[in-house]
């Protein structure tokens, strides 16, 4: 099942910015002073508060007829089975898929449905929702497994043990953060399109804002996955700041759930995929080093009440391990990256020694999810570790050791190892590499991507030893048995620059952009586009509006307009 | 960099772009898990990006090439190489078209051309194409001069140029210390810096001897089949960084006479470097030729040709001395051995070892035998030339690592 999300069409005015409603206590609605709060009242707030419910996470709710009081976010959702083997499916109603990124803007068609068949819906595997609640909880604790540092320990104890006075905590333990800037600077392809393309041009550029979609998480996902990235940011801005964590707000004291997370982390990661690593860097500082006491379950023993563990996404952790490499400082995300594994590794060997992730008592029957975290921990470190780290040894060490952990991708980490002994200038090892890389591919029968790998590595290997020719023969091999492969289309149109042969070079890339944008219209073919286009001429301006164009009716906001040089 | 010389409206346009090596695209992935917010999005927009690797989305150095952006650095003994274009940019054909291609620098001026004939024709929107090649030989200023004649079709005859100005800076920083060992032999020690901006990858670095000595390289460590470098695994050079070779010089044995009578400046050889950068982009250079002061060696050189590294304690060993001669006048020699607190000779003191004449050598066996622990010098020889009555101390001519062969009193 895809993700399916729904535009809310003109009917449906937009929802002003939620308020983060994390689930309630039983007790505000089974209280003795009447029945002015029934009880269907608990389980609207449960799956109609457009903010994941905490035991289900990824429950959406449906659209009802809302009651005047609630907010309600449109249905549609998305539930990844291989993860939660307890947890049954959902019955979701589904939108018919996104057409294209700025594409037809859909009606609203979620059916709407009462409450309770929702719940039931969820819950459906059992008949008793809190045993159902009770066993959900045990994936979250395997999720949510983190060891906190001592100062942090002891805090939390005070809390359990009820002798915490938040008055008298440190305002160096605990976690402000806020926006530290307002609003992205919009769409640059547009502000491109109004420069040379005109305003009539660049008005029929359609492309969805933060206000154009519903302000949800489900709206944000739409943002995310049609690449318009700065509305995502911009939209991850007003919910935060409905949470209480707007511009201004960072420094004050706050608190903190599991979706005001997740929210940061969206932010933040887009904020990285843009490349605004300094803008990322701030708003990441007052989270400190991710272990503060009021990020874990622990710290709200009213909100969440028995669970434990840290709020704070391990891809969160990850990405702000990685954030110091692209601020100049690999070091520093080398540390974090170990202290992180570190974490890991202990938490592994509790596991393996039958205790719970915590060192304490349990009974564990499934697999170890630790291991798998490890792994992607250390898939990260190896995209760390390459040519920014600039520390060769260890990133070759480091991707020779992930393929204990990844062995199927094998053939891909030995010939990027390869590539980076190519772009040192040890053109031997590489070539060994290659030759690995090739006695693998003889003992598997399976054809064309092997092929491919081995033929894209002799490629590379001819380049290094300034034999244009020959790298154009082999990329032209892989064409042959994959005739849409992009980098081999890209690659052979380099090799025929560097054979003086700029025109047929320029056709062949040219053709591929037309022909087929979705691939070609990316990144790095059009800055090798624009550069031979200024190298063949001084009216190159003209073929990058065309371009210009050609982007403006497919790309998102967050297309690196740089490309196009026309500024 | 670009100067641009005519004020006439041209035709024709020349363009020119350096080829460095292409750059691998990189990727800056981010992971999200299913549970998380982005659920799996970030990992099917990877998924769907044509520049990430199929099966390693995580994989950040991709196989995507980018042509060069800028024009970057150029270093000594690097190769320059050059697209060079010629476009019609009117709506006629031109025809007679000459393109040149020299580079001045200071002290010279060559021609780059691969072709030096004129294109008889050329139509609208077409081109003419050239890559020019050339190892850079020497630092400073490099002008890149592109002239262009041409004929429009009313006959008209045409001519423009174009300038293109870099600098080639130094590469590498070589520094040489020479060490005299007690035998004939030399050894050099090499220390190469690169102080370019991006690492080096050093491919070779040889040093080629001069007539008279024949070189042992000591930089490989041989295992059984295949010889691994001394720096392991660290097989490039970062920037600003650091690294020690060593040479053994020993001189061929028609030269050994002479070597033994050398005074002042001696040529030893030069050292040839080859390293590589990012895909192969290849720089040579040589220094000139290594000069190593001779030592003052007097009237009478002692120098050993043979000694053992390490004796046992208390058992006589061989050495052999070589007795050079330096001097102008023949010299009739007495051998003396002196004792010392660790080394005791055996043999026969204060014997005549026969006359010497000038340049000439003799070969000269000895015994003894060390009473202590411990890395030891040799010492005590005295030569004494009955000619002028002068006496010459040799002590410390050699170092021996004395050892006990027992391992308890008793064996």
């Amino acid at each position: 099942f895809t993700d399916s999300p729904v535009l809310t069409g003109a009917s449906n005015p937009i929802q002003s910015p939620l308020v983060c409603q994390p689930s309630p206590s039983l007790s505000k609605f089974f209280a003795d002073n009447g029945s002015t709060n029934p009880a269907s009242d608990f389980f609207d707030s449960f799956t109609t508060s457009s903010f994941i419910s905490v035991s289900n996470p990824n429950a959406e709710s449906p659209t009802v007829a809302a009651p005047p009081e609630r907010q309600l976010s449109s249905s549609g959702t998305t539930m990844p089975n291989q993860t939660h083997q307890d947890v049954t499916t959902p019955i979701f109603f589904g939108a018919p898929p996104m057409e294209g990124p700025t594409g037809a803007s859909q009606p609203g068609l979620a059916e709407a449905t009462p409450p309770f068949s929702k719940l039931q819906a969820v819950f459906s595997g059992s008949d008793d929702p809190f045993a159902t609640a009770l066993s959900m909880s045990e994936v979250d604790r395997r999720y949510d497994a983190w060891l906190p540092s001592e100062e942090t320990r002891k805090v939390l104890i005070s809390v359990a043990t009820q002798q915490f006075n938040p008055m008298h905590v440190d305002k160096e333990c605990i976690t402000m953060p806020g926006l530290k800037f307002d609003n992205l600077q919009g769409d640059a392809v547009k502000d491109l399109m109004l420069r040379f393309l005109g305003d009539q041009a660049a008005a029929k550029r359609q492309v969805l804002t933060a206000s154009s979609v519903e302000q949800s998480f489900l709206g944000l996902k739409q943002l995310i996955s049609t690449k318009n990235w700065r509305a995502a940011v911009d939209l991850t801005g007003r919910l935060l700041t409905a949470h209480g964590q707007g511009y201004g707000k960072s420094g004050q004291p706050t608190s903190h759930t599991t979706d005001s997370l997740q929210l940061w982390f969206v932010r933040l990661a887009l904020l990285t995929k843009l490349s605004l690593f300094q803008n990322a860097e701030l708003e990441f500082e007052p989270f400190g080093n991710l272990d503060q006491p009021d990020l874990y379950y622990e710290y709200y023993p009213v909100i969440y009440p028995g669970r434990r563990g840290s709020m704070v996404p391990f891809s969160m952790r990850v990405l702000h391990a990685e954030m110091t490499q692209y601020l100049g400082r690999p070091q520093e995300s080398l540390d974090r990256l170990h202290s992180m594994r570190s974490v890991c590794q202990k938490i592994l060997d509790n596991l393996e020694e039958g205790l719970a992730e915590d060192g304490s008592m349990m009974n564990l029957t499934q697999e170890n999810r630790q291991e798998v975290s490890i792994c992607e921990l250390w898939s990260c470190v190896c995209t760390l570790v390459s040519s920014i780290a600039q520390d060769f040894v260890l990133a070759v060490a480091t991707y020779q050791s992930l393929v204990q952990y990844e062995p199927e991708q094998t053939v891909q980490l030995l010939s990027a190892i390869g590539r980076i002994f190519l772009q040192i200038g040890d053109i031997k090892t590489a070539e060994k590499h290659f030759l690995d890389v090739e006695k693998i591919c003889q003992t598997k029968a399976d054809g064309q991507p092997l092929h491919t790998a081995v033929m894209m590595n002799r490629a590379f290997l001819y380049l290094s030893q300034n034999n244009y020719a020959e790298a154009h023969t082999c990329f032209t091999n892989i064409l042959k048995c994959d005739p849409k492969n992009p980098v081999a289309n890209n690659n052979a149109a380099v090799c025929l620059l560097y054979l003086g042969r700029l025109k047929e070079s320029l056709r062949q890339l040219e053709s591929l952009v037309q022909q087929d944008p979705a691939l070609y219209l990316h990144e790095s073919v059009l800055f090798n586009l624009t550069t031979m286009y200024e190298l063949e001429s001084s009216r190159s301006t003209q073929k990058k509006q065309a371009l210009l164009e050609a982007v403006a009716c497919r790309e998102g906001d967050s297309f690196n307009t740089q490309c196009l040089k026309l500024v | 960099m670009d100067v641009n010389q005519a004020k006439q409206e041209h035709l024709l346009a020349l363009k020119v772009m350096r080829l460095t090596k292409p750059t691998l695209f990189t990727n800056m992935p981010v992971t999200s898990e299913d549970r998380d917010l982005p659920g799996d999005l970030f990992s099917m927009l990877m998924k769907s990006d044509p520049s990430t690797i199929k099966g390693a989305e995580m994989v950040m150095l991709g196989e995507m090439l980018t042509l060069p952006q800028n024009f970057g650095n150029i270093f000594l003994g690097e190769t320059f190489s050059s697209y060079i274009s010629v476009h019609n940019d009117s709506n006629q054909v031109v025809k007679d078209i000459l393109v040149k291609a020299d580079l001045q620098t200071s002290s010279q001026r060559l021609n780059l051309s691969t072709s030096n004939s004129s294109v008889s024709e050329l139509k609208p929107e077409c081109c003419i194409d050239d890559v020019i090649h050339h190892e850079v030989k020497e630092i400073g200023t490099h002008i890149l001069v592109c002239a262009v004649s041409y004929t429009t079709q009313s006959g008209e005859k045409l001519y423009f140029r174009k300038f293109f100005k870099f600098q080639v800076l130094k590469p590498l920083d070589v520094k040489t210390k020479f060490y005299n060992a007690e035998t004939d032999e030399v050894f050099l020690e090499a220390q190469i810096q690169n102080i370019t901006t991006s690492p080096m990858f050093m491919e070779k670095v040889s040093l080629e001897p001069s007539l008279m000595y024949s070189v042992t390289e000591l930089n490989m460590v041989t295992s059984e089949e295949e010889g691994e470098s001394t720096f392991g695994k660290m097989s490039y050079l970062q920037p600003m960084d650091t690294r020690q070779y060593l040479y053994c010089l020993k001189p061929k044995a028609e030269f050994a006479e002479k070597a033994g009578v050398i005074k002042g400046v001696t040529v030893i050889g030069k050292l040839d470097i080859v390293w590589k950068t990012n895909l192969g982009e290849r720089g040579r250079l040589q220094t000139s030729q290594l000069q190593r002061m001779a030592p003052g060696y007097g009237d009478i050189r002692l120098t050993l040709e043979s000694v053992p590294d390490t004796v046992n304690l208390e058992e006589p060993f061989d050495i052999t001395c070589k007795i050079t001669n330096c001097s102008e006048r023949t010299m009739d020699l007495v051998l003396e051995m002196c004792n010392t607190r660790s080394v005791h000779w055996c043999g026969v003191s204060g014997r005549q070892l026969g006359k010497l004449s000038p340049s000439a050598s003799m070969s000269l066996p000895l015994k003894l035998l060390t009473s202590a622990q411990g890395l030891q010098s040799v010492s005590g020889l005295r030569l004494t030339d009955t000619f002028l009555k002068r006496t010459y101390e040799y002590d410390d001519i050699a170092q021996v690592c004395v050892v006990c062969p027992f391992l308890s009193p008793e064996s």
